[in-house]
């Protein structure tokens, strides 16, 4: 009795428990190992991503408690969770933008042990379970986006059982099994609410747990130098060497910038999900419901750009085949040199190779995000023709602007900016086409333009076509054919005010 | 364990010599008999757990793969009506839609399916997928410019189903379809998709 | 030290408030969701919303937009609810696509209603239609429309087909596009943002605009100029 102060009661209980446990002589030597002393804020990133997993986690199972697996109920649950739960909103926005933040702060620290080759012995197996780490969690964010069960999950599921229906031979078994039946209905959400919750999950703790081994296992890499080269036969004893000569111990000296960029990244994500809520629940999940426009979440927006862009021939062939490129590729990176220069300075082709990876990513990205492929669905019934275009036109001429509406071409055609992107923008049209040109071009079509042949008659057509060749800025010769020193006799065109001039004379 | 009947001589051989280390205790071979017998029989006990494990798992395997291959095995399709045939006029495309022949109590309103009607002429029809055949996204019609276009890549088929422009690699999918006592019958069931392997 | 502690402690005191603030706040803060409100059928917002989408690429105001702009008074004084209803639903010529149920277009009858209505509400000026002319099309001698014609309409649309200033009605092309009832509608609701006067307004032969007859005939002689097929249309 006369002994018991609180600070030796807490030391007694500690004792008690490090008795049983060895949890300090377990941790203590992770705290204090010595890492390089030039690591500086090069080193955050790894630290920021397992920060984010762990707040994925923590909001994930309270998700858990509140979300309904169910595909006639889990909609409703969301639009229950954000709209009726108290703080529910802000713990989907929680969850939503941690998960993007993770893939981003994965990414650039993916970035950062590639710069500086921090991949090479004896590391290569940290790389390795970093890029099962990588894919487990673009796994984690597609199977998240499925959770939504609204208009994009559902054709987003549909773009996956698609690509899965290219496979040779075995294209219907594959996609069977994706999508847990024949159909994307209730055993769709099932199977992927247990990817999502246990199967992915469980995966990445293992792997986060081996990767962290692994870090303790060989030490965290020093910065690069150039000149000072990997040499596996006597890299262990040197790095050991200099990190008793000049290491300094994790904890405090590199924990204190871990700590201080986690903080701000956690404020971060706290205002980002505060200011911009969670994502989602978007439309319905009715199929019946066509009037959507199903995009995919940010991680995937590049594919869904490559997807556009890539020429129908090679299509299935990259689809299938890139991705397993891709891994097969990020896997054998320590494989193919894991020794040598590590230096950026020293290794300009894997800078440029990172460069134009990050560049093709984020183009890819905004294609994605704007696709200008994409028709403006209503563009035909909400855009109207610019006043400029209507005005001093003849009574066929505005009949024409009628036409281009009611036909659809404002869908794929912009005017004033205003319009579908999928075709050329046609304010200036009549200056590189000729009247002849244009009735062709629309009665044929090409490959990205449907022949329009059939369905305009030759009032229609007529009337377009005159229209057309009013759009050109004033004071700009219309188009003419090449070469053609005075205009060549075009048919008569009924309407037509002005008659044609040779270029330039205007 | 530790019933005596269950040692066999004939099995204690690899360690019988006693010139190698026991495994067990690294008494450098100057086990006694009844040591030796006990190695053989802890390795038969071993084997034969291995053995149970097997048996055992493989039984339990069946219902776990069963289950998470099922998916994998083609469904039947069946037909289901679209309603009366006439309520499709002659020439023009319309949308219609059905519950999935083929469904759970769970799909909620996934098992709801849209398709589009072109009636070619009073009799004979057309029935389209509403999936566009690129990536599956919904394609919609459009009445005046006679076409279905697709929001997420931008393809286009004309009203045939056959493929306008864009990077669809074929035409739109379409249903079998027949005339049943004056309504339009569809055959469905799976999600369209490139099927080459049916 | 002293600077390092104070300052923590003013750090850590921030954060709380900011935290204590925004947890109170968590019903206010931009980030949540709006409940999603649905405008109801009939409402000034709904008209907007259907009409932005599904009208306004032709049926504009002022210069902008290639058919009669329904954002502007004009029009409402020269039609009915009912004609805007039935123009809807079925269409109207060649180029007004029919909405209708019956053509498996998206609004009912009870919408394409509510449409009209709303849209007068919102842009017909408190304007009822004109009793002193027809909103639909009127029988009329296409022999006295001509007369009629040469005298009121060829100052600026050109004698005989030969376009004028305002270019050609009689283009046999333009005729193909444009029914009976358009060519009223244009006759009788003009369009001022783009110079055509109204049928009761000042013309430049005609300073107190056409007579409701004249305007029957004029339209009876274009529609007798109208091609009736393809065969008659000559290069």
């Amino acid at each position: 009795m006369n002994q018991t102060s609180p600070s030796r009661l807490i030391g007694a209980a500690v004792d008690w428990v490090e008795a049983r446990t060895g949890a300090i002589a377990f941790i203590a030597p992770l705290l204090t190992h010595h890492v390089p002393r030039n690591a500086k804020w090069w080193y955050v990133f790894g630290s920021a991503t397992l920060m984010f997993f762990t707040i994925q986690i923590v909001t994930g199972v309270c998700l858990a408690t509140l979300y309904a697996p169910s595909a006639a109920e889990a909609w409703e649950s969301l639009r229950y969770i954000d709209e009726q739960v108290p703080f529910g909103w802000m713990l989907r926005a929680l969850h939503g933008w941690s998960s993007n933040a993770m893939v981003v702060m994965m990414a650039i620290h993916m970035l950062q042990v590639f710069l500086h080759a921090s991949y090479k012995f004896p590391r290569e197996l940290n790389w390795v379970t970093g890029v099962f780490l990588l894919f487990t969690v673009l796994a984690l964010a597609f199977t998240g986006q499925v959770m939504r069960w609204d208009q994009d999950a559902y054709w987003g599921l549909g773009i996956g059982a698609s690509i899965a229906d290219r496979i040779p031979v075995f294209g219907n078994q594959v996609r069977g099994l994706l999508l847990g039946g024949p159909i994307i209905g209730g055993e769709t959400l099932s199977r992927f609410f247990a990817l999502h919750v246990f199967v992915l999950p469980g995966a990445a703790i293992g792997l986060v747990g081996l990767h962290l081994a692994l870090i303790m296992k060989n030490g965290i890499s020093e910065m690069p130098k150039p000149g000072e080269t990997v040499e596996p036969a006597t890299y262990r004893e040197r790095y050991e060497k200099r990190m008793e000569k000049d290491g300094v111990p994790f904890y405090p000296d590199a924990a204190q910038r871990d700590m201080v960029f986690c903080g701000a990244c956690l404020v971060l994500l706290v205002v980002l999900a505060a200011v911009y809520g969670p994502f989602g629940p978007g439309g319905q999940p009715d199929p019946t419901l066509i009037d959507t426009n199903p995009r995919p979440d940010y991680p995937f927006l590049w594919i869904f750009g490559a997807v556009s862009l890539l020429p129908p021939a090679s299509e299935t062939a990259v689809m299938l085949v890139a991705p397993l490129v891709g891994v097969l590729v990020l896997v054998a990176v320590p494989f193919l040199s894991n020794a040598g220069e590590r230096a950026p300075s020293r290794r300009p082709g894997m800078v440029l190779i990172a460069s134009l990876a990050v560049m093709a990513i984020a183009a890819l990205t905004w294609e994605g995000k704007t696709s200008p492929w994409s028709p403006v669905m209503d563009g035909w019934s909400a855009l109207p023709t610019p006043g400029h275009f209507i005005d001093g036109r003849t009574p066929l001429q505005v009949q024409g602007a009628n036409v281009f509406q009611f036909a659809q071409c404002r869908n794929c055609h912009s005017l004033d900016g205003l319009g579908g992107e999928r075709g050329p923008a046609l304010d200036a049209i009549a200056t590189r086409m000729t009247p002849d040109q244009l009735m062709r071009q629309i009665q044929q079509g090409d490959g990205n333009m449907p022949a329009f042949g059939r369905n305009l008659d030759s009032a229609q057509m007529t009337a377009l076509v005159s229209f057309l060749t009013t759009l050109r800025p004033d004071f700009e010769a219309p188009a003419m054919i090449p070469g053609a020193q005075l205009p060549l006799p075009v048919r008569s065109m009924p309407g037509e005010v002005t008659t044609p001039v040779a270029a330039g004379t205007r | 364990m530790s019933d005596p009947s269950e040692t066999r001589d004939g099995n204690a051989a690899p360690n019988a010599s006693g010139a190698k280390p026991c495994v067990n205790c690294g008494c450098a071979g100057k086990g006694t008999g009844s040591r030796v017998n006990g190695d053989a029989r802890r390795g038969f006990m071993f084997r034969f757990g291995a053995a149970l494990l097997g048996v055992g798992g493989a039984i339990a395997a069946v219902p776990i793969l069963g289950t998470l291959l099922a998916p994998a095995r083609r469904q039947a399709s069946a037909w289901v009506s679209l309603g009366s045939a006439d309520a499709f006029p002659a020439g023009q495309t319309r949308f219609a839609t059905f519950l999935n022949p083929i469904r759970q109590p769970t799909d909620g309103d996934a098992a709801k399916t849209a398709c589009w009607v072109r009636c070619i002429s009073p009799g004979k029809f057309q029935v389209f997928a509403v999936n566009c055949a690129h990536l599956g996204c919904p394609v919609r019609w459009f009445a005046q410019s006679r076409l279905f276009m697709c929001p997420c890549h931008g393809g286009a088929y004309y009203e045939d189903g056959s493929r306008a422009a864009g990077p669809p690699p074929r035409g739109l999918f379409e249903y079998p379809w027949k005339i049943d006592g004056g309504n339009l019958l569809i055959e469905a069931g799976h999600l369209p998709g490139l099927e080459q392997s049916t | 030290m002293s600077v390092l502690r104070v300052g923590f402690i003013v750090c850590a005191v921030v954060m709380c408030g900011a935290s204590v603030l925004s947890t109170a706040a968590c019903d206010r803060l931009p980030g949540r969701p709006a409940v999603e409100a649905v405008a109801a059928e009939g409402t000034a917002e709904w008209t907007t919303q259907v009409f932005n989408t599904s009208c306004r690429g032709c049926h504009a105001q002022g210069k902008e937009g290639s058919a009669v702009p329904l954002m502007d008074s004009e029009y409402w004084r020269a039609a009915t609810d009912a004609q805007v209803v039935r123009a809807v639903l079925e269409g109207q010529g060649v180029l007004m696509p029919a909405f209708g149920p019956a053509a498996g277009g998206p609004f009912t009858p009870s919408q394409a209603n509510a449409l009209a209505s709303g849209m007068r509400a919102l842009w017909g000026g408190g304007l009822k239609p004109s009793t002193a002319i027809s909103g639909t099309v009127q029988a009329g001698s296409a022999d006295r429309g001509k007369s009629v014609f040469e005298t009121a309409c060829a100052s600026c649309h050109g004698s005989a087909g030969s376009g004028g200033s305002a270019g050609s009605v009689t283009d046999p092309m333009y005729l193909r596009l444009i029914s009976d009832q358009g060519l009223w509608t244009a006759v009788v609701a003009g369009r001022a943002a783009l110079g055509s006067p109204a049928w009761n307004m000042p013309m430049p032969n005609r300073p107190s605009g056409l007579a409701s007859a004249e305007v029957a005939d004029v339209v009876a002689y274009l529609s007798s100029l109208r091609p009736r097929s393809a065969s008659e249309l000559k290069p």
